[in-house]
């Protein structure tokens, strides 16, 4: 049972369009897990639908459906032809069981990354980047043994954990699959997986640009983490 | 997610979900299931303006003309591919157009934003899914006719659907919201939050229930 989820500001941003990609990213992870939180957006893009409705109506150029249609027939066109394009390569199959149950976005992710490299962070604790095409958030993923107890550390930018797989608990409560986090910049935790399960979790850390620079950041990535 | 669980997602839809009846969504199945040119006149003389005048609004500024002009081809065009997809018991046609303009004006700023080259990830809609159809669905709903959340949102307070008109409209984040109103963003946050509160009565439906699986 997903016990934590996005605020309604969060998926409000989220519904507009207006979340930045790496955090959308996170909050697509949950969504395609939680049918609560699909509900909301279901009714959030209801709501989208209903002022698109009542917006003050201004006509298009009068050119403009000719031109639409001018760009649908070739575009018929093209896809009526014989295809000369190599077949599609079919997807790098999902090994690892912690990933293969993620859903959907989170594969399709893994599908256009390279190979994962698991770096150690800390005793206990490896991460993944992945490559999202943003420069404004890292995203990771982050893998704790069984039973481990990763250092008490704080985070320089705002933080969002997706749990993907296991489950893991610190001072405040208990996260297992589906489960969504934010934590603030300054909010220290020492997170520790379930005894008998590794627990692997997508994190999207908000790139502390004002502190260090951009480089010190590409430098050394996993500076995000660090000890309390 | 369990296995299958979308079959029998879709399952239940079709037993049991309302089918939207409204004349657009109509257009629109016409549009996906016939590739019905005239269905889509018609659809395009109704969403055309919607479009364009939602991007108007959204600048006011002297390059708005153009750009509402280039989101309207934009979204008519992913209208017509995408239309097969469309499926009427899961959004109502207003709907389904919102989230295509949304995921068009969150390409352009990406392609804004991205580095060149980089196009190659994850597309759009695997973000933003416009069907939803990745998603777990365990709640019925009967969808109430857009014209009573509209109705609601006429009855909130000016304060409250002034910030909410501006996030769907205009797609600005609360951020950007509280700098131009030059409110706190905590304010903004709760407006916001108060204001869906109020909606959710329209929203929701009376008759939404949970379904026991």
């Amino acid at each position: 049972m997903i016990e934590h989820h996005p605020d309604q500001n969060l998926l409000l941003e989220y519904a507009n369009g207006s979340l930045p990609w790496a955090q959308a990213l996170a909050v697509s992870a949950h969504i395609q897990m939680c049918p609560r939180c699909t509900q909301h957006l279901r009714q959030l893009n209801e709501l989208g639908g209903a002022l698109l409705d009542q917006s003050t109506a201004s006509e298009p150029a009068s050119d403009s459906w000719s031109r639409l249609m001018a760009r649908v027939d070739s575009s018929e066109a093209e896809s009526a032809a014989p295809a000369t394009a190599e077949p599609p390569v079919a997807p790098r199959k999902i090994s690892d069981p912690m990933l293969s149950g993620a859903p959907p976005v989170i594969r399709k992710l893994l599908h256009t990354n390279p190979p994962l490299h698991w770096q150690r962070v800390s005793r206990g604790l490896r991460a993944a980047r992945l490559v999202t095409g943003q420069a404004s958030s890292e995203v990771a993923f982050h893998r704790i043994s069984c039973g481990a107890k990763v250092a008490e550390h704080d985070h320089r930018g705002q933080e969002i954990t997706v749990v993907l797989y296991g489950s893991f608990s610190d001072a405040d409560g208990v996260y297992s699959v589906g489960d969504f986090l934010v934590r603030q910049p300054g909010q220290v935790h020492r997170p520790t997986a379930t005894q008998d399960q590794e627990c692997l979790c997508l994190s999207v850390v908000e790139a502390p640009v004002a502190v260090t620079g951009l480089l010190g950041r590409l430098i050394n990535p996993f500076l995000g983490i660090r000890p309390a | 997610m369990m296995p299958n669980s979308q079959d029998r997602d879709r399952a239940t839809v079709q037993q049991t979900g309302s089918i939207r009846q409204d004349e657009w969504s109509q257009l629109l199945v016409a549009v996906g299931t016939q590739r019905n040119r005239a269905a889509f006149e018609r659809l395009f003389a109704h969403y055309a303006p919607q479009i364009k005048g939602f991007q108007i609004k959204q600048g006011g500024r002297s390059d708005s003309y153009e750009a509402g002009e280039e989101l309207v081809q934009e979204v008519m065009f992913r209208v017509w591919t995408r239309a097969p997809g469309y499926d009427p018991s899961r959004a109502s046609a207003n709907t389904w157009i919102y989230t295509i303009m949304r995921n068009c004006r969150v390409d352009a700023l990406r392609r804004q934003a991205c580095r060149p080259g980089l196009d190659e990830g994850l597309a759009v809609e695997d973000v933003w899914d416009e069907a939803l159809d990745e998603q777990p669905l365990v709640y019925l709903q009967q969808y109430r006719e857009q014209s009573s959340i509209s109705a609601a949102l006429g009855e909130l307070p000016e304060e409250q659907s002034q910030v909410i008109e501006k996030a769907f409209v205009e797609g600005k984040s609360h951020q950007e919201i509280s700098s131009e109103l030059g409110l706190p963003l905590g304010t903004v946050k709760s407006r916001v939050r108060l204001g869906l509160k109020k909606l959710q009565g329209a929203l929701a439906g009376k008759k939404s229930q949970e379904v026991k699986r």
